[in-house]
């Protein structure tokens, strides 16, 4: 092992390609968080009172509400009056073409198919930048057929009794500590709404990108899917590299009706600090679906390398009868990163079905957890879990952690879990190294095997995509 | 001795048994063959009480009494016995012991005095003598790491053993090499008696050339669409299920 | 103190504190020990399910009861031979009633040369310095309420020794009896188990008693296995149905050494043991396989804590859990390989059937691993009997009540298959099946 890694010494230290700033003139509100900056933020979205009050409650809720500090996780104390909660490009577009070019240039470099390349890659994509959503791409085609995909401040403002009858009907304000912040201050994000029969033409896509300094961003997005409608909705994430922490406290929503299915995929490649541990986005998430209709759907997939601080659980309440949650992942951590990651589902219907399988990859000094509940209620006859995690280490510093939480009380369920944990073999780096294959490349290729039972489950585009972010993620890990 | 009238049956919604009607009496050995999906297996799992079955249609009398009201253990006890297509492995519970509770059971529901230990190890050693089972068979749990031949062997041991009066073998012959075939054939015929009837639930004739049946019926669509004597299913061998359905109209039944 | 947020049982301990005139008091450093664990006692209070070892093990109703600090007659109490397990009946045996010593019951005499067997009390008045290692300490970071409480009040407990190289032949029995006294009484033992280098011990561990004794039995009990040293532990648990056991068993092994582990739960109506495993030398192996059968309003809970902190050592738990009626079975099995503990191989398999609509089973397995020359996997499941197996031995004559028995039977057994000797595992099967009996009537 010695001479192998000396071979490998000088691989490439880690480059983190998304993290350029760009110079932009924005509109910020001041660092601060009361019941008047609420209000301001409130204002300036021009948002309906009942959405005001909204704000207020879950604020007010806030306050009577302690950071966790449970999971297995190092974390600076987050200072909430240092965070600025409002931060927009100035000039802001009315269409497409008004979008300031230097802003598109950003999504250009990210990657991110705005143009006329959106429409050939049959993707429609919602950018949010900072706190505020600037483009939203192949509406029309949509609204054809009766889909609603827009920004959140503008669903608000356009279909305010669907967002009113949905928002906070899955995650709660006072789910948890950042749930309730977010339901407060949340500036933007997408929403997505699909009439019943219709199977949504087209993959819908949000990046979201942290660009200003001293800003959280605190994104808010709502699928609804009706019955018997179909889509799939894909979300990547960037930041630039800054020294300091920056917050991220998301909420996602989703609710299939009757034989309705939502398929949600996240490439998550935020900020993770640099290779001494500083800088990084804190990423704590409350992502959380529910099967309200019997026959429905919910697919989590999600690939995750970035942020110096994960807490995620995108979860599945399965409460129609014979619905079905999947959860798959791949959670791949590097240097000073630490990912608590996993899911929750929560059987309650009758012949519900749910899938579990994840994948945790620790390198560096990374802390890398699998947190997971099945639950199994009374009343949910013949459900069926299965659950898989697979850890893998490379290097002797880090660590790799497995915790599911089994709760059955129906006799006719059955759940099964199984976990393995090892390190990256050695016999199969010699084979593919006696083959000719540098160490580097045979470690991503061990790796994105390990992992192609969940990129299977991406979108093709992003599949590509995610398998060349864990090569970049992990250079350097050898050593 | 076994009476089965118009029987129609369902599993999972879907109707498998289409108005079924055989008479078998003591001293009998009935074939039934068929196509796949004609229901043979089915007729098995139904006569035998298998849950999940739906009978919507139809009576079942064995010895006079009705079938289909009793409890699969009740039936072992009237003397019914299915030999599995697909024996279970049942890892942790030793054949001496699983063999004894059974036996056992059907003693007493049958109000006969149960075997102690000392009479029912002589009577099953004496078995696996006679059966040419290894010895080692007793110590060993339920089907537990047995080859398919084994199992089978096994499911015909478990007969001789608890001797009932109506065995079904339900494609006992499926899987096995032609020795292990004459040694189940074997056993049977050793068992072939006036007060004992045998359903012989087959998908090949070649069975039929060790195991002789007074009877043979053809099982297609649900129903029995021709009966004769063994000679049919030498007919069958040669002529395909098609040329069944060719001499026999739609709707025509036994 | 205020009484405003007064729990009756802390109140309770606090006064049998004040009441008892407990071993070794006098002994300066024994009575600043009790003082201090019983201050930190009274601060920490009851475990909360927020301490993840008691998640699903609450305590808020016996945090209501009172308990007699002592059972005063407990050293004349006649003992109905029946609850006695035939398997001691003729070993060298320690036997406690009601958290009391019983010389008269206690078969000590005859012991092997190098091994030495008294009880905690006698060896504290013989010579307190050497034990003053073990009873000195009055908090730890590993205590929760229960073992604080323990420190305070341990009025007795088992001292055995095993002097290097010796191997005893034929297990040692330690028998815990509960019978009814005047009121529920609460006792604390604490005991020490300690193997020389490449010595051998088998220990059979017995809970017994009647079922209206509601007692509480709190027993911490540390064994050290020095270099190469073995031991063979079987708890066989069988308390009376209103007994509260509360068990926290802490392991040490050094180099080379090994532990088999059974452990058979059946009895009581709140058990809960807490093990804990440190594979602190290189080479240690821990093998562990157990079973718990609930019936009723039972609660079991057991918390496996295996820590790998040496080169190239083992670990192997394969526990099987039955719930029926009302009853809540609760696994924990937890791997933590430390940084540098390399060659590590650890696994923990946790198999559960749940009976009854109003059973519930709780499984958490769990990998903590801060090094990478590791093999580490857990297994969990929650189910039911296999419809084709019960159908199958329905189909042979056996009624289906039996067929369940017969199933659940197998489906532990597994687990008590490799007890030494073979008539104490035919004792445990027989135990097995006397419980399932039991739950079916």
């Amino acid at each position: 092992m010695a001479t192998q890694s000396s071979e490998v010494q000088a691989a490439l230290s880690r480059r983190y390609e998304a993290g350029f700033v760009t110079d932009i003139e924005s509109l910020s509100l001041p660092p601060g968080l009361d019941e008047d900056t609420i209000r301001a933020l409130s204002a300036i979205k021009e948002e309906p009172e009942w959405m005001t009050e909204w704000r207020l409650s879950a604020y007010r809720h806030w306050l009577t509400m302690r950071q966790p500090d449970w999971a297995h996780v190092r974390l600076a104390p987050i200072d909430f009056q240092a965070i600025s909660y409002y931060s927009a490009p100035k000039n802001k577009p009315k269409s497409l073409d008004e979008v300031d070019p230097k802003l598109l240039e950003t999504y250009e470099k990210l990657g991110v198919p705005l143009h006329e390349r959106a429409k050939l890659a049959g993707v429609a994509v919602d950018a949010v930048f900072d706190s505020v959503s600037v483009a939203t791409t192949a509406r029309e085609q949509l609204a054809k057929v009766g889909v609603i995909f827009c920004s959140m401040s503008e669903a608000i403002r356009e279909h305010g009794e669907l967002v009113r009858q949905y928002l906070g009907s899955v995650v709660p304000q006072g789910d948890n500590f950042f749930a309730a912040l977010n339901s407060a201050v949340f500036s933007d994000g997408s929403f997505v709404f699909i009439p019943k029969g219709v199977r949504c033409p087209m993959e819908l896509s949000t990046y979201f990108r942290i660009n200003a300094g001293h800003t959280g961003q605190f994104e808010r997005t709502l699928i609804i899917a009706e019955e018997d409608a179909v889509v799939s909705y894909l979300e990547g994430c960037t930041a630039p590299m800054r020294d300091d922490n920056q917050l991220h406290a998301a909420v996602v929503e989703l609710v299939a009706l009757e034989r309705a299915s939502i398929k949600y995929s996240t490439v998550q490649n935020w900020y993770p600090g640099d290779e001494n541990g500083k800088g990084g986005i804190y990423n704590f998430v409350t992502k959380r679906g529910e099967c309200r209709g019997d026959d429905s759907r919910i697919t989590w997939t999600q690939v995750e390398t970035g942020s110096a601080i994960t807490w995620k659980y995108p979860s599945c309440v399965l409460r129609g009868d014979r619905s079905v949650g999947e959860f798959h992942s791949v959670a791949l951590t590097h240097h000073y990163q630490q990912a608590d990651t996993g899911t929750k589902m929560i059987h309650v219907g009758r012949d519900t079905k749910s899938k579990i399988v994840a994948k945790g990859i620790s390198a560096g000094r990374s802390q890398n957890s699998y947190r997971g509940l099945v639950k199994v209620e009374k009343g949910a006859v013949n459900a069926r879990n299965h659950t898989r995690c697979d850890s893998i280490l490379i290097g002797k510093k880090c660590g790799s952690h497995t915790y599911p939480y089994v709760e059955v009380k129906n006799p006719t369920a059955i759940v099964e879990h199984e976990a393995t944990t090892s390190k990256i073999s050695d016999d199969q780096l010699f084979y593919c190294r006696s083959r000719g294959i540098g160490e580097e490349d045979a470690v991503s290729m061990i790796v994105d095997g390990f992992c192609k039972q969940v990129f299977r489950e991406l979108p093709m585009e992003f599949a590509v995509e995610a398998k060349k972010l864990l090569e970049v993620s992990l250079e350097g890990a050898i050593g | 001795m076994l009476k089965i009238e118009n029987l129609h049956a369902r599993i999972a919604g879907t109707e498998i048994l289409k108005g079924l009607s055989l008479e078998v009496n003591a001293g009998e050995v009935h074939a039934l063959m068929g196509p796949n999906g004609a229901g043979k297996s089915t007729l098995g799992n139904v006569l035998s009480g298998r849950p999940g079955y739906e009978v919507t249609e139809g009576t079942v009398t064995f010895d006079g009494a009705n079938l289909l009201g009793m409890e699969p253990e009740e039936r072992a006890a009237a003397g019914m016995f299915l030999a599995f297509q697909y024996p279970v492995e049942i890892p942790g519970v030793n054949n001496t012991y699983f063999l004894r509770a059974a036996l056992n059971a059907q003693r007493k529901a049958r109000g006969e005095d149960e075997l102690d230990s000392m009479q029912f190890l002589k009577l099953v050693r004496g078995k696996v003598k006679e059966m040419g089972m290894p010895a080692e068979l007793l110590n060993r749990a339920v089907n537990e790491g047995f080859s398919g031949g084994e199992k089978k062997r096994n499911e015909v041991f478990q007969m001789a053993l608890l001797q009932p009066r109506l065995a079904i073998l339900d494609e006992t012959d499926s899987g096995l090499d032609i020795d292990a075939l004459k040694q189940v054939a074997d056993g049977v015929n050793a068992l072939r008696s006036p007060e004992r009837a045998f359903l012989v639930i087959t998908h090949y004739q070649r069975l039929l050339d060790y195991i002789v049946p007074d009877f043979v019926h053809v099982l297609d669509g649900g129903r029995i669409v021709e009966s004769g004597e063994a000679r049919l299913a030498l007919e069958l061998e040669a002529h395909g299920y098609a040329w069944v359905r060719d001499r026999t109209p739609a709707g025509a039944g036994a | 103190m205020n009484t405003a947020a007064v729990v009756p049982f802390v109140e309770s301990m606090r006064s049998a504190a004040a009441a008892l005139r407990l071993p070794g008091s006098g002994l300066a450093w024994l009575d600043a020990t009790r003082r201090e664990a019983m201050q930190a006692f009274v601060a920490h209070g009851l475990p909360a399910t927020r301490n993840e070892l008691w998640k699903y093990t609450t305590v808020r109703g016996l945090a209501q009861r009172q308990y007699a600090p002592r059972d005063d007659k407990a050293a004349n109490r006649p003992v109905d031979e029946a609850l006695f397990p035939p398997e001691a009946m003729d070993g060298p045996r320690a036997v406690f009633v009601n958290g009391v010593f019983r010389s008269d019951l206690s078969r000590l005499d005859r012991l092997p040369d190098g091994v030495g067997l008294q009880s905690l009390s006698s060896a504290l008045d013989a010579e307190p310095e050497p034990l003053r290692f073990l009873l000195g300490a009055p908090k730890d970071a590993g205590d929760d309420g229960f073992t604080l409480l323990n420190r305070a009040l341990w009025a007795d407990g088992v001292v055995l020794r095993v002097a290097a190289g010796v191997h005893v032949r034929g297990p040692l029995h330690v028998v815990h009896v509960g019978v009814a006294a005047d009121a529920a009484t609460a006792w604390h033992l604490r005991s020490l188990i300690e193997l020389g280098d490449d010595a051998r011990l088998a220990i059979v561990e017995h809970h017994v008693g009647e079922a209206a004794a509601g007692h509480l039995a709190n027993l911490v009990c540390n064994i050290k296995l020095h270099e190469q040293a073995h031991l063979d532990w079987v708890g066989i648990q069988r308390a009376g149905a209103d007994a509260t056991l509360l068990r926290c068993t802490d392991i040490q092994l050094h180099d080379d050494a090994t532990l088999d582990f059974h452990a058979l739960e059946l009895g009581g109506k709140l058990a809960r043991h807490e093990i804990r495993v440190d594979l602190a030398g290189a080479r240690s192996r821990f093998e562990s396989r157990g079973a718990f059968v609930l019936h009723q309003r039972q609660h079991a809970d057991t918390e496996l804590l295996v820590t790998h902190r040496g080169r190239d050592t083992f670990s192997h738990a394969s526990w099987r859990g039955v719930a029926d009626d009302r009853a809540r079975g609760v696994v924990h099995g937890r791997i933590l390989v430390l940084p540098g503990a390399d060659g590590a191989d650890g696994g923990f398999y946790n198999k559960n059937l749940l009976l009854s609509p109003s059973a519930e089973i709780d499984t958490r397995p769990a990998l903590e691993i801060y090094a990478d020359e590791v093999r580490a996997n857990h297994g969990a499941t929650v189910g039911q009997l296999d419809e084709n197996v019960l159908f199958y031995l329905r189909s042979r004559g056996i009624p289906l009540e039996m067929a369940r028995r017969i199933l659940v039977r197998a489906f532990c057994a597994v687990t008590l298959e490799r007890i030494e000797p073979p008539s104490l595992r035919e004792h445990c099967l027989a135990l097995l099946v006397e419980q399932l009996r039991e739950a079916s009537t």
